[in-house]
Order: C-alpha cells, then sequence, then structure tokens
C-alpha cells in the first residue's frame, strides 16, 4: 500500500492506495481542496462565506451548496434546530475565529429562522441578513466524499482516505480503533468498516479551556456537555459526519435510525451507548450492560 | 401523613423503566433518615425526584411510595420527559448502554486506523500553546 500524506483545511489527511497515486490524481485531489476551501472556509477573508458575513447580499452559489443546506435542513429538523448552518458567529463568539485568537466574549445564540434568511436558487446564495456560514457539521465528511471518488477515478483497487476523524474506505476492510476521549492512547472499541465511511466527533481537541469546545449548541451558543464524542458509520462521509454531530443532541439518534446510519456515543458520564445492530464491539465491563 | 421530597435528587440511571424500578428499591429503603436494611420505616407517602440525562436534556420523574404497615403499599412513578424522544430511547434508536467501558491500549489492538476528535494541525495549536503562555504569565 501507498501513502500519501498532506495538511489540509486544518487538518493533517492520508490517503492510503494499493499502487501510488499518480502526479495527475494528486493536482485534481489537491485542486478540489483548494476550491472546497476557497468557497466554504469562515477562516478566510476571500471566501464567498466572508463576503457573505461582511454583507454582501448574495454570491454565486460554491458547488455543494445544494446538498449542503439540504442536510443542515435535516440535521436542524432533527435536532429541533441545534444544529444550524449560521453558526459561525456564534463560534467565533466563543472564540473560535479566523485568528485563532481565543478569546471568549460570551455565548451567543445563531439565528433559529436560519431558514427564512438563506436562499438557494438561480445558482446563487443568498442571505437576507449578513451572517456567518459555518458548514463545519459536515463539510469535512463531504470534502471526503469528494476526494475519494477523485482517487477512485485515477487508481483501481483500495483506497482509504483518512482526514483525521474523518474516513472513507472504497474496496477492503480496515480495523478501527474508536479513540478514548479521555486518553488518546487507548481505545473504548474497535470497528471493522467495509466499503462504507466512518467519521468521528470528539470535544478533546479543539478545545481551548474552561469547557470551551467546537461542539456548540446553536440554540444558546453554548458548548454541549451531555456527550463527549461520537462515531457514525454510513454510506457517504457526509452522512456520517452529519450524524456524528447530530449525536451530540437530542434528535440525532432518531435521524440516524431514519438515515440507517450505525452509531456509537461517549457522554460525560462515561457511559457509551450505540444503536440497534451496531457492529463495532465496544470494551465493555459484562456487568455493566444494560438491559 | 406526608413527608416530600426527601431527597431533592436520586440519580436513578438511564433508562425511564430501568430507573423507575431501580429507583424504587434504592431510594425507598434509603429515603428513611439514611436507615440501613432491615431498620422499620414509619407509614407514610414518600415523594423523591430522580433524574437522568439525555442528550442536552435532563429529564426528571417524581417517584412516589406509600409505606402501610412497612411494607410498599402503592408506588407512583410520574415521569413527564420533556421530549417524547426521551420516552423512546430504550428501544427504537438505541441498541445498548454500557455504564463503563474499558479503554484498551490502541498499540495492542491491531488496528491500523484510529478515529477520535480531528487531528489539530499548525495553527490551531499554536494558537493553544500561546493561550497557555499568556495565561501563565498572567498567573505569575
Amino acid at each position: 500500500m501507498s501513502v500519501w500524506r498532506f495538511e489540509a483545511i486544518g487538518a493533517p489527511w492520508e490517503i492510503e492506495t494499493s499502487a501510488p497515486l499518480p502526479t495527475a490524481a494528486r493536482s485534481a485531489v489537491e485542486g478540489v481542496i483548494a476550491e472546497f476551501d476557497a468557497a466554504w472556509s469562515r477562516f478566510r477573508d476571500d471566501s464567498p462565506v466572508a463576503a457573505l458575513a461582511r454583507g454582501a447580499g448574495s454570491v454565486p452559489a460554491p458547488p455543494d451548496t445544494g446538498d449542503l443546506f439540504a442536510t443542515y435542513s435535516a440535521l436542524s429538523d432533527a435536532t429541533d434546530g441545534a444544529v444550524n448552518p449560521l453558526v459561525g458567529a456564534s463560534l467565533e463568539s466563543l472564540g473560535y475565529d479566523a485568528s485563532y485568537s481565543f478569546a471568549a466574549s460570551g455565548p451567543v445564540s445563531a439565528p433559529g429562522d436560519w431558514r427564512d434568511r438563506v436562499r438557494f436558487d438561480g445558482g446563487r446564495l443568498t442571505l437576507a441578513e449578513p451572517a456567518l456560514i459555518d458548514v463545519g457539521a459536515i463539510g469535512k465528511g463531504r470534502l471526503v466524499d469528494l476526494v475519494a471518488a477523485i482517487v477512485a477515478q485515477h487508481v483501481r483497487g483500495d483506497v482509504i482516505v483518512d482526514a483525521s476523524g474523518d474516513l472513507a474506505v472504497r474496496g477492503r476492510s480496515v480495523r478501527i480503533g474508536l479513540e478514548h476521549p479521555f486518553d488518546p492512547n487507548r481505545a473504548i472499541g474497535v470497528w471493522t468498516v467495509t466499503d462504507a465511511a466512518l467519521c468521528a466527533s470528539a470535544t478533546n481537541r479543539r478545545a481551548w479551556g474552561d469547557g470551551l469546545h467546537h461542539v456548540l449548541d446553536a440554540r444558546t451558543g453554548e458548548p454541549v456537555r451531555a456527550v463527549t464524542a461520537t462515531w457514525a458509520v454510513a454510506q457517504t462521509a457526509m452522512r456520517a459526519d452529519a450524524i456524528a454531530t447530530a449525536l451530540f443532541f437530542d434528535g440525532g439518534a432518531r435521524l440516524a435510525h431514519e438515515w440507517g446510519v450505525q452509531w456509537v456515543r461517549m457522554l460525560t458520564d462515561g457511559r457509551v451507548e450505540w444503536s440497534p445492530g451496531c457492529g463495532a464491539e465496544v470494551f465493555r465491563t459484562t456487568a455493566s450492560v444494560e438491559p | 401523613m406526608t413527608r416530600a421530597p426527601h431527597r431533592s435528587v436520586v440519580r436513578l440511571g438511564a433508562l425511564v423503566g430501568v430507573a423507575g424500578a431501580l429507583g424504587l428499591t434504592a431510594c425507598a429503603p434509603e429515603s428513611s433518615a439514611g436507615a440501613a436494611g432491615g431498620e422499620e420505616f414509619a407509614d407514610g407517602t414518600y415523594s423523591a425526584e430522580g433524574s437522568y440525562s439525555t442528550p442536552e436534556t435532563v429529564e426528571t420523574i417524581l417517584v412516589t411510595v406509600t409505606l402501610a404497615d412497612g411494607v410498599i403499599a402503592d408506588v407512583e412513578v410520574e415521569g413527564s420527559p420533556q421530549r417524547p424522544e426521551s420516552e423512546q430511547y430504550q428501544g427504537q434508536f438505541i441498541g445498548g448502554i454500557a455504564d463503563e467501558v474499558v479503554g484498551k491500549p490502541i498499540d495492542d489492538l491491531m488496528v491500523s486506523r484510529v478515529a477520535g476528535s480531528s487531528l489539530t494541525s499548525g495553527g490551531f495549536n499554536q494558537a493553544i500553546e500561546r493561550i497557555r503562555v499568556e495565561a501563565s504569565e498572567a498567573a505569575g
């Protein structure tokens, strides 16, 4: 197997293929990542997202706009508004801003009526009022899908795209450890994933002290506290990523059920839950299982 | 004769059904002034609130036990989960719950990949380090 490592959208990536990726394939991968970052990054001031936040009103809709907002709509419905694509200002207010200031100035809720404020038609993305879009709940999953598709066009055989927490596996089975959120040298289980995507989310990294981290409840602007780590397996990384986020909130398990997505999550009190029929092996003490 | 509530919060576990069952055995004896097993209980009606967490909500239930001649004569559990999904937590959407898991060393697991939170890269880590330094200087 051949492994290509690089850093993109603020995280280390690895692409594992049976044969080395040709230069053309690498260029195509770099191209799609650059395009996605240019379109959706709230950390760069030349993105349409930044322009909308400054009050541009309307911008040419980047590719993926329809799929991303349709998925946010399902997430928002399922979680009663806890997941919201206009949560950018809430993240900034807690200090997770473009300059990584991590200077928290208090929780700010995201506009609950986001659907009335966001319009996507005629190839344009329009905001009724300036707001900061953040597609963090599903954006990386979407990008993993895009990258995996490009890689599959260029090389035959098995492919693993590992964007550090979000993985797409094409072909062979991969045994994946579920990292213990309180101890990165340990795992709370293993999951053998075949021809599917596994996305993980946890509050232990991208945290900057005093209970502040990157998973917010958009209704309050406060970091979540009941759940500390989630893992979901779905056909696409975008859906796995979406469920990995939704599982931090009431309603996530129901949406996973509707989408046929399997999952595991760890609560902050140390308990671990999993979906009916879940294929993961969780290292539990037999005495503690109920029922 | 009514005494309520004895304990403002009794941790009852994760599930409504289980909470009801556990709550009674655990809560009734303890509620009599922390008495050990075997002690007599005064007749009367005792109520205690229990709470359990769901993601992002804490549900409470009120358990009322009536004791007559030292035995439980009646039990009432008033559960009003704040969100309808909570009632369905224990079957349709959740396959199982473990109160405790064992973290096994990743080196022993023969896994080829590990998934947790995204590893953070340069900018984020530098900023965190900067804050650490500033915070320690401010403290000093």
